[in-house]
């Protein structure tokens, strides 16, 4: 390869680095005691202990980028400081740590005495190789494909109207009600759920919002972001934008987003920086709104629905980067018979291991099952045949890594379980129609 | 009644969302540009998202179909 094209490319390589180079950014760049302790704190050391799988080393690979920058002693004696200019086989050597093996958990995080956020700079590092085309390609495939959904929303819409009338039905027999409705583009709605393409986020959502008496209207486009995977803050802004649109149109009160951790970082986290503001709505996630509705007596739930005991797997982005710890929990103990904590859990639980988009890239199978493993020996010694988690990136990862470790358990979502209580309840309760005459 | 010619086919069915458009994307690397691949499914939400991967990678969508709760489509290899 040329000289002229090694530069263009480290340059726009440097340029993203400098685009993401924020406080928080530097602050995370500039310390780091080089203790270890984030060694055993990262579920993929934890699971597969290489030295190049502690989180220090692989921020390294960034960090002496950075020095060489913007250290002023790595600008002049690089070695002393251990400062290193950017080369392309250093680009494509970053992509495995970058990519595969940080799921961006940020439980190194919480446990570094001085709080360094490695993933956020394995996020720079993302920014960096989809800037040069190194990203995996099926992530960019399907952050494209969601903005291209946007950007031909008139096209889909009819498509998905029949999508959803299938829908409706289906939510109509299995709730026994033909009253259920699965409002779509309803103006002045309370709530804009934004579920995923799957009909399993919408069906058991339009009956809890039906159960509960709730003034929704369900969003033409799908929670998940890709764009905040790829490090990208353009193409993540642009499929937040489908949402965001949406719910000022329609002028909601609020945006409930599905049972999706990542999806809940980037919209209540992360876009009112892409946007430079607050939005006009409340973004919550449906596990905060499902605990509210159990607080307030709104659901008529039947635990015996669900009588083996369950355990709960706290997904990163929900209760470490988000705070959502005891929603959860009031719904499992109103939901079934036999709730049993893992351990550890809530802010300290471990990654499932499937985390920053790597339960979508194929060729990462392998490496996502290896980093799992600290997972599937959590889940054997909880001992409780059904894991709940509220996260499909999350139920993705434990169901591969159910029939990968024989660990044999049910892996289901929050709403699942919530349906089946709310059903048998239903049943419970249901007055029988007096015989014709 | 369809003539199309059919070079490969795929079971989707049961697959949630994004796995049929990953294996569909998978896929269609191993066919030959010009040849068919038709695939069936039975997550709704790939009747919009299948075209909307077509159109970002520039493949044809010859054909979308949903039928008794299977959905099946037909997409050619462009590039
Ligand atoms: S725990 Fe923090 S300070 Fe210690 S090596 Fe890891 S990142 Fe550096
Ligand atoms: S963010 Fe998670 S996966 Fe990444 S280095 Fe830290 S603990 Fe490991």
């Amino acid at each position: 390869m040329s000289e002229t094209v090694r530069t263009e490319t480290i340059n726009t390589a440097l340029g993203a680095l400098e685009r993401v180079l924020d406080r928080r950014l530097v602050a995370a760049l500039e310390v780091c005691a080089r203790c270890g302790i984030c060694a055993e704190a990262c579920h993929v050391y934890a699971s597969d202990p290489r030295p190049e799988h502690v989180p220090a080393a692989r921020a390294e690979r960034v960090r002496a980028v950075y020095r060489r920058q913007h250290d002023p002693l790595g600008k002049l004696f690089p070695w002393l400081v251990g400062a290193k200019d950017l080369t392309e086989p250093d680009l494509d050597a970053l992509a495995e740590p970058a990519f595969a093996s940080c799921t961006l958990c940020r439980r190194c995080t919480i446990n570094c005495p001085f709080g360094v956020d490695t993933a956020l700079i394995m996020r720079a590092a993302r920014a960096m190789l989809t800037a040069t085309d190194r990203a995996p390609e099926m992530l960019v495939m399907l952050a494209d494909a969601a903005i291209a959904r946007g950007e031909h929303a008139e096209e889909f819409r009819e498509i998905y109207r029949e999508i959803v009338a299938g829908l409706e039905h289906e939510a109509q027999e299995r709730l026994g009600d033909p009253t259920l409705r699965i409002p779509l583009d309803q103006q002045g709605a309370e709530i804009l759920y934004v579920g995923l393409s799957g009909a399993h986020t919408i069906l058991p959502a339009a009956i809890i919002f039906h159960e509960a008496n709730a003034s929704w209207t369900l969003s033409m486009f799908e929670a998940s972001n890709y764009g905040l995977f790829l490090g990208d803050p353009a193409r993540a802004k642009a499929i937040a934008r489908r949402i965001v649109d949406e719910a000022v149109r329609l002028g909601v009160k609020e945006v409930v987003l599905t049972e999706c951790g990542h999806a809940y970082a980037a919209l209540r986290w992360e876009a009112p920086n892409w946007f430079g503001g607050e939005f006009p709505f409340k973004v919550r996630s449906i596990v905060e709104v499902l605990a509210d509705y159990v607080r307030d007596g709104r659901l008529a739930l039947d635990p015996t629905a669900n009588p083996e005991p369950v355990t709960y797997h706290d997904s990163c982005n929900l209760a470490r980067n988000g705070g959502l710890i005891e929603a959860p929990r009031i719904v499992l103990r109103a939901a079934v018979q036999n709730f049993v904590e893992m351990n550890p859990h809530g802010k300290e639980n471990f990654c499932c291991g499937g985390g920053g988009g790597l339960v979508a890239i194929p060729e990462w199978f392998e490496t996502r099952m290896r980093a799992g493993r600290k997972k599937a020996e959590q889940i054997r010694a909880a001992g409780a045949p059904v894991v709940a988690t509220s996260c499909e990136n999350c139920n993705l990862q434990l169901t591969d890594l159910n029939g990968y470790y024989d660990l044999n358990v049910q892996v289901v979502g929050l709403m699942e379980l919530v349906v089946n209580a709310l059903l048998k309840a239903r049943r419970r309760h249901a007055v029988p129609l007096p015989e014709a005459a | 009644m369809d003539a199309v010619q059919v070079n490969k086919t795929l079971d989707l069915k049961g697959l949630l969302c994004p796995i049929p458009v990953v294996k569909m994307a998978q896929a269609i690397k191993t066919v030959a540009v010009g040849e068919v691949i038709e695939a069936t499914a039975t997550d709704p939400g790939v009747m919009a998202d299948i075209p909307a991967w077509c159109r970002t990678t520039g493949q044809e969508l010859v054909r979308i179909t949903r039928e008794n709760g299977v959905i099946s489509f037909a997409v050619r290899r462009v590039k």
